[in-house]
């Protein structure tokens, strides 16, 4: 219970001082420096941490695209090995699923989810912190393998039985299964935290329904990794139990039928599609009203279409398995089903372009980019829908069509949405602007990369390519406008100018942090209460905890309406630097934020040591379970406040800093 | 293909008979039905994707009847997601272009149109019903596997396609009745069916899951090992069509390629009693007669060729499954009448060939396959390269090294470390093998 809402009366401590004496250790207290960072259980630096990590790792992912669409330029390519190549595609969508796209929503959730609801924190900060470094451990000892014998060369999607042993014999896909549940405990404790924090901690005043459309995407989100992340975990038992123990859940010889596999993935798989693309379904529906100086148009029904997206998005997973051979009668049901979602899917476009008319539309880099999210994603829609008619589909599924698809609706939709984020939320985070000039040729390069890139998957596709080839051969490319060796190479040409574009934002980063020009404090005439604070914003995020009236609170207090009836006439009555002033003169007194801790990333650091175990010598196990348990102890035994003397000089007594509360 | 520019001239068909070669230009009736939707937006664009010279692929050129009603079901949908698309692009474009901040005053703080947000629901929820009613009938209409009028057994395996025929209870092979003594006929690489006949394939697999896609012919269907699915097939003309293991199956997946080649009446029933010909040894004395000694010592324990007699004159019988993991290796009985090998990934014909093949119209076709492989028209540096070193041409797991998980045995074929006189006296052997 980290953020106390309401000040304590003044006489009574805040919280029933527990002496610090039944904890072992002290809690660390530093504010900056490394330690800081390695300790930290503040939402904010967390949700940095993720970002930071996360764009790693989108570098990582592009950098075995690229790869992937070398190999893929021309005929019997050569630059990588039938081995290399099954590696790397499985890696790519490993890499860009779980440790670019996830975790980067995961850091705006992080950041701006308290920010938007009025609170000082999430529900449980040390949780929280705890999911970041298993996200960063699971990521780096997934990507250990690269070094230890080879990554996991299955494929993302991992089917049985081409997973089990006797077909890929190397430990790349015990990596794969064993990193996958570690960053999968990420994603479950985030969720739990997450849904938590929005139901109990929002401003006073802010009722679901005057809630940030963000925060409603993610929290959908949350609810969906709560029941798909377990779904995924049982399969990956059963995948660890099958290869490094001799069960037999996929080894046909012994009666196993290789369909539970796939039923049991996309049971997960599917409601990860709208993991990834909600929230940047919420960024947008962010930005789009900001830079357009209105409300977003049927805010009650894009959330209600983005809850409809979250239950139907339980139904239609066999669409992934149209080809499996499930029988025509799950087939016709599940054709109809994924033609159904693609109704609260297609009332979001329709929203979004609702939004920008009548509006007064501002471009801003992150206007653009979230302007290229509702075109791009269209196009990505719109596929969909050819095959979610499943005779059609059974044309185009495992061809490079589907891979056109499915990079319009994650690239263009997903990764716009990101950046779009990035360039809204960049000021808020830093404090500092990035280069709209620099940030327009990076939203153009990419835009037109990523159409190049994947543009021409949709030919190459109908063509009769089959994705995951490590080659392509000139006697199956055919000639004329449509031959597949123009158009491959054209998409591996757009890959370099979409890589190019992504350096640009990296480069816009290094620019414009050695600018010393601080941000304005609210540069985007914003409608939230993320930009009701500092940037960044304070530890303790708000001076005063808001009460709120109104959706886009924010706006109200700047703004007033002087007309009368039907007739509106909105007028500048504040500014962010008023209100802001106003907060802090009238400052809460006591403010209670819980203290560092050492366990959450002590505790993390036990798993990647178990699953080395597993792999390599179960000896490691006890020692991983010791690390484990003495963590847990630590965490629950830690004292529940920094006391005052463990500053360094001691702290003034009665800072509002000093005063602690303490579970996390 | 990148292949042909070192295929020495020696190689080249010395006596080409000019009854077989096309006269007439490359086929183009697949341009027609499709040339309707050719006028409308990205519509246009997907149909154009349809055109004669196109990818052997094409997953816009119906050849035969069930992937004409997947056409029939597919070219429509585009057409109409084509359509709207361009309307919401044109949309976007022109509120980009108007509602531009010009100075124009704080707009209304609008929360919404409940009028514009019903119309909006319900023209997706009656175009997609509309969708929905023909798409369901087709699903239904595509699965329906009864009264077949030939039967193919289909088994996946890495990488590569085995096919068999059964012999029915009249004692008939997909309805045909051998000429001669009837028994299963065993091939792989390239599935021979009779033309205009519904053709049902029992699918399965032997290892991973394989997928059966032969695009001009049907969708694909998955092979699952411990199950078998059916599906259909159905070709209008004679002629060959490429397909492609489309399901990932681990590290040659790209080298699993197999064709349906149709053949009218008259050459299927040829093709038939070609395929139950008694065996033949090549005559005494011949580099063919000591590639059979080579075979039966190098290659019999794997590959089963029906017929074959050891010194001793005992009958052959290879034991794949003790060598391989997933238990088989293709039969090589009759491989000469076939265009392909290694998982259909490399021709057994020149390039010149298999030119003429894939070109030739629906009259001459069936004549210059069943032609198979002659010495002419033998692409002997791929075969060749193969004996020499399979695993250097095709990716598979035969290293004895790493072959730990497998118990010793392969997935593929390994290097056999054949001199060049075993492979001139193998490659000699295998060409009378039709």
């Amino acid at each position: 219970m980290a953020p106390i809402e309401k000040p304590a009366p003044a006489t009574t401590p805040a919280v029933a001082t527990p002496s610090s004496s039944y904890g072992v250790f002290r809690r660390p207290v530093e504010s900056t420096g490394w330690k800081s960072w390695l300790f930290t259980i503040d939402h904010k630096k967390i949700g940095i941490m993720y970002g930071a990590v996360a764009l790693f790792f989108f570098l990582v992912g592009g950098f075995e695209a690229l790869l992937i669409r070398l190999q893929l330029a021309g005929p019997n390519g050569t630059i990588l090995s039938a081995d290399k190549y099954n590696q790397m595609f499985t890696m790519h969508a490993t890499t860009m699923v779980f440790l670019f796209v996830m975790p980067m929503a995961a850091a705006f959730a992080n950041y701006f989810v308290p920010l938007q609801i009025g609170a000082r924190d999430v529900a449980f900060p040390r949780i929280n912190a705890f999911g970041f470094w298993c996200f960063l451990g699971g990521g780096l000892f997934l990507n250990t393998s690269w070094l230890l014998g080879g990554a996991a060369d299955g494929g993302w999607f991992m089917y049985a039985p081409n997973s089990s042993i006797p077909f890929s014999p190397t430990n790349g896909i015990d990596f794969w299964g064993l990193g996958l549940q570690i960053t999968g405990i990420a994603s479950l404790t985030g969720a739990i935290n997450l849904i938590v924090t929005v139901i109990n901690m929002r401003a006073p005043g802010m009722s679901l329904m005057k809630m940030p459309i963000f925060t409603w995407m993610i929290l959908v989100v949350q609810f969906l990794l709560l029941f798909a992340i377990p779904v995924i975990t049982v399969a990956l038992f059963l995948l660890m139990f099958q290869r490094n123990f001799d069960a037999t859940f996929f080894t046909v010889e012994a009666g196993a039928d290789p369909l539970l596999w796939q039923h049991l993935f996309w049971i997960f798989g599917h409601p990860e599609v709208y993991i990834l693309i909600l929230p940047a379904f919420g960024i947008v529906s962010e930005v789009l009203p900001v830079f357009s100086k209105k409300p977003l148009f049927g805010y009650p029904l894009v959330v209600f279409s983005g809850c409809a997206i979250g239950f139907v998005g339980w139904g239609v997973w066999a669409h992934h398995m149209f080809a499996s051979g499930i029988g025509p009668i799950s087939v016709a049901v599940f054709s109809v089903s994924t033609m159904a979602i693609a109704i609260p899917t297609g009332v979001k476009i329709v929203n979004w372009t609702m939004t920008l008319w009548g509006g007064k539309l501002t471009y801003t880099t992150a206007m653009m980019f979230s302007i290229g999210l509702i075109v791009e994603f269209t196009i990505g829609g719109l596929s969909g829908v050819t095959h979610a008619v499943a005779p059609s589909d059974t044309q185009q599924t495992d061809t490079y069509y589907i891979v056109a698809h499915f990079h319009y609706v994650l690239f263009g939709g997903a990764i716009m949405g990101i950046f779009s984020g990035l360039y809204y939320w960049w000021p808020k985070m830093f404090g500092k602007l990035l280069s709209e000039k620099l940030g327009k040729w990076n939203f153009w390069t990419m835009i037109v990369g990523m159409n190049l890139t994947f543009g021409p998957m949709h030919i190459i596709g109908l063509q009769g390519q089959p994705r995951r080839m490590y080659v392509w051969t000139e006697a199956r490319a055919g000639e004329g406008f449509f031959n597949l060796g123009f158009w491959n190479l054209v998409s591996s040409i757009g890959a370099f100018i979409l890589g190019a574009g992504v350096l640009l934002f990296f480069i816009n980063v290094l620019i414009t942090s050695r600018r010393p020009e601080r941000a304005p404090l609210d540069p985007w005439d914003a409608r939230s209460l993320e930009w009701m604070t500092t940037s960044p914003p304070k530890e303790h995020n708000f001076d005063v905890i808001p009460t709120v009236g109104h959706l886009d609170e924010f706006f109200h207090r700047k703004y007033e309406d002087r007309g009368e009836g039907d007739h509106h006439d909105f007028h500048q009555v504040a500014t962010a630097e008023a209100i802001l002033a106003e907060q802090e003169a009238n400052a809460e007194a006591h403010i209670h934020m819980p203290s560092p801790s050492y366990w959450p990333i002590l505790l993390a650091f036990s798993l990647p040591v178990m699953a080395y175990g597993i792999i390599f010598n179960l000896l490691l196990i006890p020692v991983g379970a010791a690390i484990a348990l003495g963590s847990m102890f630590g965490w629950s035994l830690e004292p529940h406040t920094a006391s005052a003397g463990d500053y360094d000089p001691p702290a003034p007594d009665g800072s509002a800093e000093l005063e602690v509360s303490t579970h996390g | 293909m990148s292949r042909s520019v070192t295929q020495p001239e020696k190689v080249q068909p010395e006596k080409v008979r000019t009854d077989l070669m096309p006269i007439e230009p490359p086929d183009t009736r697949s341009n027609r039905p499709r040339l309707r939707t050719a006028a409308v937006g990205i519509g246009a664009s997907f149909a154009l994707a349809s055109c004669a010279s196109n990818a052997p692929q094409d997953t816009w050129a119906p050849e035969g009847k069930y992937a004409q009603d997947i056409h029939n079901l597919q070219w429509p949908i585009f057409l109409i997601a084509g359509i709207v698309g361009v309307i919401v692009f044109a949309v976007i474009a022109f509120v980009v272009v108007k509602f531009k901040d010009r100075g124009q005053p704080i707009p209304e703080q609008s929360h919404g149109n409940a009028l514009v947000e019903y119309v909006f629901i319900a023209i997706p929820a009656l175009l997609l019903a509309g969708i929905a009613v023909p798409t369901v009938a087709t699903v239904i209409s595509l699965s329906d596997t009864d009264n077949a009028d030939c039967v193919v057994n289909v088994t996946g395996q890495q990488w590569w396609w085995e096919f068999d025929y059964p012999v029915d209870a009249d004692g008939n092979i997909c309805g045909f009745a051998p000429t001669g003594e009837a028994a299963p006929i065993i091939t792989s690489g390239q599935m021979v069916i009779p033309v205009d006949a519904k053709v049902v394939i029992r699918g399965t697999s032997r290892d991973v899951i394989h997928s059966f896609w032969v695009p001009k012919l049907n969708g694909k269907r998955d092979m699952v090992p411990g199950r078998v699915h059916t599906w259909n097939f159905h070709a209008n003309q004679p002629g060959i069509f490429a397909g492609q293991c489309a399901e990932f199956c681990g590290l040659s997946h790209a080298n699993m390629r197999m064709e349906i080649v149709a053949l009218d009446d008259a050459d299927f029933q040829s093709w038939i009693d070609n395929q139950l010909e008694p065996y033949q040894s090549p005559e005494q004395g011949t580099l063919a007669a000591k590639g059979e000694q080579t075979f039966v010592s190098q290659c019999s324990r794997c590959h089963q060729v029906d017929g074959l007699t050891n010194a001793d004159g005992e009958l052959v019988v290879a034991s794949p499954e003790q060598f391989v993991w997933s238990g088989a290796a293709p039969n090589l009985t009759n491989l000469m009448t076939r265009n392909t090998f290694a998982g259909g990934s490399w021709d057994l014909i020149t390039e010149d060939r298999r030119q003429q093949v894939w070109e030739a119209s629906s009259q001459r076709f069936g004549a210059l396959y069943l032609e198979g492989v002659t010495e002419g028209t033998l692409n002997e540096i791929d075969l060749k390269e193969w004996l020499r070193d399979a695993p250097s041409k095709k990716p598979m797991y035969t290293d004895p090294a790493n072959l730990e998980s497998t118990n010793g045995k392969t997935r593929g074929m390994p290097y056999l470390a054949l001199s060049e006189d075993q492979i001139n006296e193998l490659v000699a052997y295998l060409i009378e093998r039709k």
